[in-house]
């Protein structure tokens, strides 16, 4: 799949619009790590918001079976919360220190299938490659994560327009709002979320 | 008229700005792409897994504000039709919070979810337990979960037995949950021998 490899790791900075304010006040992936590894509740229940559909998208892109996927991500929280202390800020992203807990697990749950191995096709498969897969799971996670960052207005646009099959048209029609707002809501949005995904692999 | 897949980022934002501002609109434009939408939460999962000694802290009982509220909330879906309202309860079960458990030794492939539903007046906790990959045991043989301390089975909560593949059982609880640290399940095989856990929280 040629889009995957023209992915970018990492968007490139812009200066922030003086018209669009930060992104919220709330603690830092990080700052939620190390406040789960000592026992925090309310933080682990805040870091769950944040990722719970990001690793259940993963989990059902590894896995493919909703029960198996759901298990995962209980699996993958239950890590998360025994091994959080474990965690080290200075090493890297608590994005990505998440993201490679939760491969971790769901991997342990594929690996659970009993099911008798895949024999070689005969023919090269124009599915994408593990490298390529790799590529793709890590970017939903990165761009799911971002999402739950947005706020809810600005989620359901984004929504509505990429997977809602609407026009801002029938965006604007929908929320009841001029078509110029949806406009530069959904502009707003993006950059928000452009900001967010900066943010993960600071 | 349905739009197609991939929306055309200059309908979505225009082309008015600076060069590197549209570029950076774009390159995030085709990640959202890449990525795909996000799945939507079941109502299993819509709180997070009770972990530690919290899967065992009892939750305050219900006001009277709260079970009127509830009512109608019945209510209302009742009049948006009866279908709906089953499929919001998850076939009839009402999750108050889930727990997940784990294999160990021969059983480490296997998994299960209980799903422990509201406490009644008598003290009875509904489970919905699910176990996914649990070896069938022989002719005879079944096996049990129990509220556990420090890994050591103490109470059952009943037993079942399995396909290997996807079983789903009710059970019941009549404890309080907050004198237990976990759950466990053990194989009971024909003749009456009681194995050791074969999973736990």
């Amino acid at each position: 799949m040629e889009l995957a490899a023209d992915l970018p790791s990492a968007l490139p900075r812009a200066p922030r619009a003086a018209t669009i304010p930060p992104v919220s006040d709330d603690p830092s992936d990080e700052e939620l790590l190390q406040r789960v590894g000592a026992g925090d509740r309310a933080a682990f229940e805040l870091l769950y918001r944040r990722y719970a559909r990001a690793v259940l998208g993963l989990a059902l892109r590894r896995l493919g079976d909703r029960g198996r996927a759901e298990d995962a991500v209980q699996e993958t929280f239950a890590s998360i919360w025994r091994s959080a202390a474990s965690y080290r800020p200075e090493r890297g992203p608590g994005a990505r220190w998440l993201y490679a807990v939760a491969r971790n697990a769901i991997s342990d749950r594929g690996r659970a299938r009993s099911e008798p191995p895949a024999e070689a096709p005969d023919e090269p498969s124009l599915e994408a490659g593990p490298d390529e897969r790799a590529e793709q799971s890590w970017v939903a996670w990165r761009v799911h994560r971002a999402l739950e960052s947005l706020r809810e207005h600005e989620r359901r646009l984004i929504e509505l327009a990429y997977w809602g099959g609407l026009s801002q048209s029938e965006i604007a029609d929908l929320l009841g709002i001029p078509l110029g707002t949806v406009k530069t809501r959904t502009r707003a949005a993006l950059a928000r979320l452009a900001e967010a995904l900066e943010e993960q692999v600071r | 008229m349905r739009r197609p897949e991939r929306p055309d980022l200059r309908e979505l934002v225009g082309d008015e700005g600076e060069p590197e501002e549209l570029e950076r609109l774009r390159r995030v434009h085709e990640l959202i792409v890449a990525a795909g939408p996000p799945p939507e939460l079941s109502p299993a999962l819509a709180e997070p897994p009770r972990v530690g000694r919290e899967a065992f802290r009892l939750r305050r009982p219900r006001r009277r504000l709260e079970a009127v509220l509830v009512l109608a909330a019945g209510a209302l879906a009742l009049m948006f039709g009866i279908g709906y309202y089953l499929g919001a309860r998850e076939g009839g079960f009402e999750t108050e919070f889930t727990v997940a458990m784990r294999g160990v030794g021969e059983a480490a492939p296997a998994s299960a979810s209980i799903r422990v539903g509201e406490v009644d007046e008598e003290g009875n906790w509904p489970l919905l337990l699910t176990v996914r990959g649990l070896e069938p045991l022989p002719k005879g043989g079944w096996y049990e979960l129990y509220l556990s301390r420090k890994g050591k089975p103490v109470v059952s909560c009943g037993t079942f037995r399995t396909t290997g593949e996807v079983t789903e059982v009710r059970l019941n609880a009549p404890y309080k949950l907050k004198e237990f640290d976990g759950w466990v399940v053990t194989a009971h095989l024909p003749g009456g021998r009681r194995t050791g856990v074969v999973m736990t929280t």
